[in-house]
């Protein structure tokens, strides 16, 4: 039944995303174009030869910043969407009345979200790539990431991949648990009688005050704990080590947070389910 | 023909009194088959079960018998219809005189009313004609 | 025989008790009327049989077993709201009916659908009121289901569709299965009814067969329903 929850949800969620994408690749392809014919030297020298070509490229860089703002902010609105309005307005009402388990429906909303977090980060990056192309040419490009990993390799003595790899676990992980904190706040906002969405904004602030502190005095003890790497800053194979340490830990907090906003969400959906 | 439920009366003695009245009439024939309960039920737009309790109670007055496997079919017997129809006709015949009382009027006076009307509907009819 | 059953069901949210001690079990083979004035649990109650709402106290069992995801399976529901989501074709919404529910016959939806002259590829937001009851409807009555539910199913459609509506509950629901119909509009479906129970401010007041009640009372159930809910 998971499989086709996801399916559906996919299926409710593309029809809003796909043409978005579509708006931000033909938005780049124009700003490209526009850049392209226009000013062929914009990233070198950065000067507009004709006026109307400058009041085009305007428009068009203006509209392409908003097209990658208004991707960024639907993905967030429609994960909150998709969870508030499909779970707990009328749409809650057949969707808890399928012949599937609480955790499913959380879950297949938590990946459908999460893939289109993923999408959406892949689709700004793809585009930025596509208009920056012609500013730099492929074989300087491979030479410098390949500069960077001997680099990287002969300061700190391990390998930039598994630097890559733990920060790639970390953007996952608190990408879920940041997910998951909506998810939970909305799901706590179900406990009241009155004024739902109000007292689910307040969860969530709550929440957010009462992470940041403990986040803030887990900081200070580890920067006490290695009070001597923070000062004296000369070995830079201790200092990536620390930022191994902070890096891992924070994703292992992610982890704990992620269990605990999960387990909560479920609980509240399952045993103090209250529909309007 | 339509069926009528509409009285504060429990509904599946309607039910039984409406089909009485067809089979009397002669709506259904003698050894006729009936329908299935349930296309009975939504043509009367009642509940099968009630139904259902109608055409037992119909069996039970021998008006209506079941064939294990073919389904309920009309009496063959014309004693019983006959029987039938006089019973229903002393009940309406009962009622009827029961209401002439409450207007105060009387046998003869009930008697030459009636002849009165019908020789009207005579002439009627000859008017038509 | 019994499909739903009830022992001290209570429900309340907050300070306010919309169900209290409900004791009942329903038979299989029924289709029931759940009759009672607006606010009086007939929701509150259908909803803790379809596992969307917890009961406070007390114990509720469909076929035997707690509400989750085998009671949901076998319970067909239609809820007072419109909870199907606006953007949808009705060919959609069929296709996700299809493949959550096994019991879910697509050749009587499309049937219905022709019936009552409603075109598949039409999305919800088009429609009016009525004609979005009457996709519920047609979705929920082409299950196979052993229970259901159905809240209030012909407060918003025209008098032909309802008589319609009528016939298919009553035509559709297998013999093995119950039917639980919760109303105020008690005149339009008495005749369709086996059983009926009245509640009123979360209690039960009276539960009987509707022959029953016309043969002690000397009334039809309607007429017995304003006598005791007069105002």
């Amino acid at each position: 039944m998971l499989g086709k929850l996801i399916k559906h949800e996919t299926r409710a969620t593309s029809r809003i995303f796909l043409p978005l994408y579509g708006a931000l690749l033909i938005l780049t392809i124009f700003t490209k174009l526009a850049l392209a014919f226009g000013a062929p030297d914009f990233f070198t020298d950065n000067v507009a030869t004709n006026p109307i070509i400058e009041v085009v490229l305007g428009i068009s860089f203006t509209l392409y910043f908003i097209a990658v703002v208004a991707l960024s902010v639907m993905t967030l609105v429609m994960i909150i969407q998709r969870f508030y309005k499909n779970l707990f307005t009328d749409e809650g009402y057949l969707m808890f009345s399928l012949p599937v388990k609480t955790w499913e429906l959380v879950l297949s909303k938590l990946i459908v979200g999460l893939i289109w977090s993923a999408v959406c980060t892949l689709m700004i990056v793809i585009s930025f790539f596509i208009l920056s192309l012609g500013s730099f040419s492929m074989m300087d490009l491979t030479q410098g990431i390949s500069l960077a990993y001997t680099e990287f390799y002969s300061t700190f003595g391990t390998s930039l991949n598994v630097f890559i790899f733990e920060t790639m676990m970390l953007i996952v992980v608190s990408t879920i648990s940041s997910i998951l904190m909506i998810y939970v706040s909305i799901a706590i906002g179900q406990l009241f009688n009155q004024h739902r969405i109000v007292a689910s904004f307040g969860a969530y602030i709550v929440i957010t005050i009462a992470l940041q502190i403990i986040g803030s005095i887990l900081m200070a003890i580890f920067a006490l704990g290695n009070l001597d790497i923070v000062i004296s800053q000369g070995n830079d194979g201790e200092a990536m080590q620390m930022i191994h340490l902070l890096i891992n830990g924070s994703t292992l907090c992610n982890v704990a947070l992620c269990i605990g906003f999960y387990l909560a969400t479920q609980y509240i959906m399952k045993n103090r389910l209250n529909l309007e | 023909m339509k069926w009528y439920i509409d009285s504060d009366r429990p509904i599946y003695k309607q039910l039984v009194e409406q089909i009485e009245l067809r089979i009397i009439s002669g709506v259904y024939t003698p050894g006729d088959k009936l329908e299935s309960v349930r296309e009975m039920a939504m043509d009367a737009g009642v509940n099968p079960n009630t139904m259902q309790k109608a055409l037992a109670e119909l069996e039970r007055m021998e008006l209506v018998f079941a064939q294990r496997t073919s389904g309920r079919f009309i009496t063959e017997d014309l004693k019983v219809i006959e029987e039938a129809k006089k019973t229903l006709a002393v009940q309406e015949i009962g009622a009827f005189l029961e209401k002439m009382k409450k207007l105060g009027i009387g046998r003869n006076e009930i008697l030459a009313l009636m002849e009165k009307i019908e020789e009207g509907e005579k002439a009627d009819d000859h008017i038509k004609h | 025989m019994t499909i739903l059953s009830t022992k001290n069901l209570t429900k309340s949210y907050g300070k306010k008790t919309a169900l209290s001690q409900i004791n009942m079990d329903i038979p299989r083979g029924r289709i029931i009327g759940l009759l009672g004035p607006n606010g009086s649990g007939k929701s509150t109650l259908i909803k803790l049989a379809a596992g969307l709402l917890v009961p406070t106290s007390g114990e509720i069992t469909i076929d035997g077993l707690a509400p989750g995801v085998d009671t949901k399976a076998k319970i067909s529901y239609l809820s007072e709201r419109s909870y199907l989501s606006d953007w949808m074709r009705v060919i959609e919404i069929i296709a996700f009916f299809e493949d959550f529910y096994p019991d879910f016959n697509r050749i009587k939806a499309e049937n219905m659908l022709k019936d009552l002259n409603i075109n598949p590829d039409d999305r919800l937001k088009t429609m009016s009121k009525g004609t979005k009851e009457k996709v519920q409807l047609i979705l929920v009555m082409s299950r196979q289901a052993q229970l259901y539910l159905l809240d209030e199913p012909i407060g918003g459609v025209d008098p032909a569709a309802r008589d319609y509506i009528l016939n298919t509950i009553i035509t559709n629901y297998k013999e093995d299965a119950a039917v639980i119909i919760s109303t105020h509009l008690i005149a339009d479906i008495e005749q369709i009814l086996d059983d009926i129970i009245f509640i009123n401010q979360g209690e039960l007041v009276l539960s009987s067969s509707v022959d029953e009640i016309r043969e002690t009372h000397n009334k039809s159930v309607d007429g017995l329903f304003r006598e005791v809910f007069k105002c």
